[in-house]
C-alpha cells in the first residue's frame, strides 16, 4: 500500500503531473538557465534540494501552524533553505556561485516550491512530503536538462562545456537567447501532451 | 492555547522566524572567512592575470601578489603597480555600464597608457554566449601588448568587425564580438576610461 503510493508520487511528478509541462510552473528559470548544461544541473539540483527540504519542514510543522500565517511561514522556510544554499555555494563553490549570480536567490520565487508546499506538504506526512518535493525537483530537472542539451549543443556546439560539434559548425545564436527556450518548452509540452492523450484514448478503448 | 488565538499566532511566527534566522546567522558566520578568502583570491588572480604574472593555485597567487605587486589608492580608487622584466606597469579597476549591467575590469598598462599589458574581467552580467564572451581568452588576448593611439584603443564593433581577433599589436585596434555589438562598444569605452585613469595614476607616482 505504502509502496504503491510512493511509486504513484514518483510517476506523477515525473510524467503525469510534471511541474514543467503539465503544471507549467517554474518557467522563468527554464528560460534563463537552460543555455548551459552545467548551470542547469546546478540550478535544478538547488531547486530539488530546496523543494524537498522545505516540503519536509513544512509538513513537520503543519499541525502546529496557524492557518492565518501559513503562507508567511512557508516563505520563511523556503527562503531559509535557499539562502543556506547560497551561503554554501559562495563558500565552497565560488566559481559556480559567480556564474549563477542572482539565479540562486531567485529559487525562492520558483513556483514549484510554493506549489508543492500548498498542494502536498499541507496534507501529508513529512517523509512523503520530502519524497514528493524530491521527485518534483527531479521532474523539473529532467525537462530542463533535456532542453539544455539541445540549446547548448546547437548554441555553442558543446555539451557540459566540452566540444562535440565539428570545428566548422556554425552556432545557432538564437539557441543561446531566451526565446529559443520558449520554442523548446512548447515542443516538449506538445510531445508530452500528445503522448498522454494517445495513451488515455488507448486505455478508454481497452475498457470498452 | 488555541491555535487561532492572537498570542499563539504571534508567538509561533516569532519562534519559527527566530529559529531559522539563527541557523542562517551561524552558517553565515561560520563561512565568512572562507567567503572573504574566495573574494580576495578572485581579486588577486584578476590583478595577476592583468599583469600577465603566471600563478598556480590560491596559495601561489597570494604569495606572488604579496611579493611582486605594490598596492596604491591614488585618488580614491584601487590601483596596483608592478615591475615586470624592468618595465613599470600600473593597473586600475574600472567599471562601466554594459548592455545588461555593470562590467568591472582590471586593466594593466604602462604608466603613460602607451601600451596595454592585459585586462581581466572581474564582474559582468552580459548575455551568456554573446556579450559574456568578453571573458574569453581570444577576446582579452587582443589587448595584451596592444599599442594605444593617443591613450585609447578603437573597438571595431558591429558591421566593421570581422568577428575574429585582431592580431596586429601596433594598430591600436581590437575586434568586437559578433552578435554582441553593444557589449563590445561598452567594453571599448570602459577600457578607454581605464586607460585615462592609468595615465592619471601613473603620472602622479
Amino acid at each position: 500500500m505504502k509502496n504503491s503510493k510512493t511509486l504513484t508520487i514518483l510517476k506523477d511528478n515525473l510524467w503525469t503531473n510534471n511541474p514543467i509541462f503539465i503544471q507549467i510552473l517554474g518557467i522563468c528559470s527554464t528560460l534563463a538557465v537552460t543555455n548551459s548544461m552545467r548551470n542547469t544541473m546546478i540550478m535544478t539540483l538547488g531547486v530539488t534540494f530546496a523543494t524537498a527540504l522545505s516540503s519536509l519542514t513544512l509538513s513537520g510543522l503543519k499541525d502546529l501552524m496557524p492557518r492565518k500565517v501559513r503562507m508567511i511561514i512557508q516563505v520563511v522556510v523556503m527562503s531559509f533553505y535557499v539562502i543556506l544554499l547560497d551561503i554554501l555555494l559562495r563558500a565552497y563553490l565560488p566559481d559556480v556561485s559567480k556564474q549563477l549570480g542572482p539565479y540562486v536567490g531567485l529559487i525562492i520565487t520558483n513556483c514549484i516550491l510554493m506549489g508543492r508546499a500548498e498542494a502536498f506538504a499541507q496534507a501529508n506526512k513529512p517523509l512523503l512530503a520530502f519524497w514528493d518535493g524530491l521527485t518534483s525537483g527531479l521532474g523539473y530537472m529532467a525537462v530542463l536538462m533535456a532542453i539544455a542539451v539541445v540549446r547548448e549543443l546547437l548554441g555553442f556546439g558543446t555539451l557540459f562545456g566540452l566540444r562535440v560539434m565539428p570545428e566548422g559548425f556554425v552556432a545557432w545564436t538564437i539557441m543561446i537567447m531566451a526565446p529559443s527556450a520558449f520554442f523548446l518548452v512548447a515542443m516538449v509540452m506538445w510531445w508530452a501532451k500528445s503522448v498522454q492523450a494517445k495513451r488515455e484514448a488507448a486505455r478508454k478503448e481497452a475498457k470498452k | 492555547m488555541k491555535k487561532d488565538s492572537m498570542l499563539y499566532v504571534v508567538l509561533f511566527t516569532f519562534i519559527v522566524c527566530a529559529a531559522f534566522v539563527l541557523v542562517l546567522a551561524v552558517a553565515n558566520e561560520g563561512t565568512k572567512d572562507l567567503v572573504a578568502a574566495n573574494k580576495e583570491f578572485a581579486t588577486q588572480s584578476a590583478v595577476l592575470g592583468a599583469f600577465g604574472i603566471p600563478f598556480s593555485g590560491q596559495a601561489d597567487a597570494a604569495a606572488k601578489y604579496a611579493s611582486e605587486i605594490r598596492r596604491g589608492d591614488a585618488g580614491g580608487y584601487a590601483s596596483w603597480a608592478a615591475t615586470i622584466d624592468g618595465t613599470d606597469y600600473v593597473a586600475v579597476e574600472q567599471s562601466g555600464a554594459g548592455l545588461w549591467g555593470t562590467i568591472s575590469v582590471i586593466l594593466a598598462a604602462t604608466p603613460d597608457a602607451g601600451r596595454v599589458r592585459g585586462i581581466r574581467v572581474v564582474a559582468q552580467n552580459e548575455t551568456p554566449g554573446l556579450g559574456g564572451r568578453i571573458e574569453e581568452a581570444w577576446f582579452l588576448g587582443q589587448y595584451e601588448g596592444e599599442k594605444t593611439t593617443g591613450g585609447a584603443i578603437s573597438m571595431k564593433a558591429g558591421a566593421e568587425s570581422s568577428g575574429k581577433a585582431d592580431a596586429d599589436k601596433e594598430n591600436g585596434r581590437v575586434d568586437g564580438i559578433s552578435g554582441a555589438t553593444r557589449t563590445s562598444q561598452s567594453f571599448g569605452a570602459i577600457v578607454d576610461a581605464g586607460l585615462a585613469r592609468v595615465k592619471a595614476t601613473g603620472g602622479s607616482r
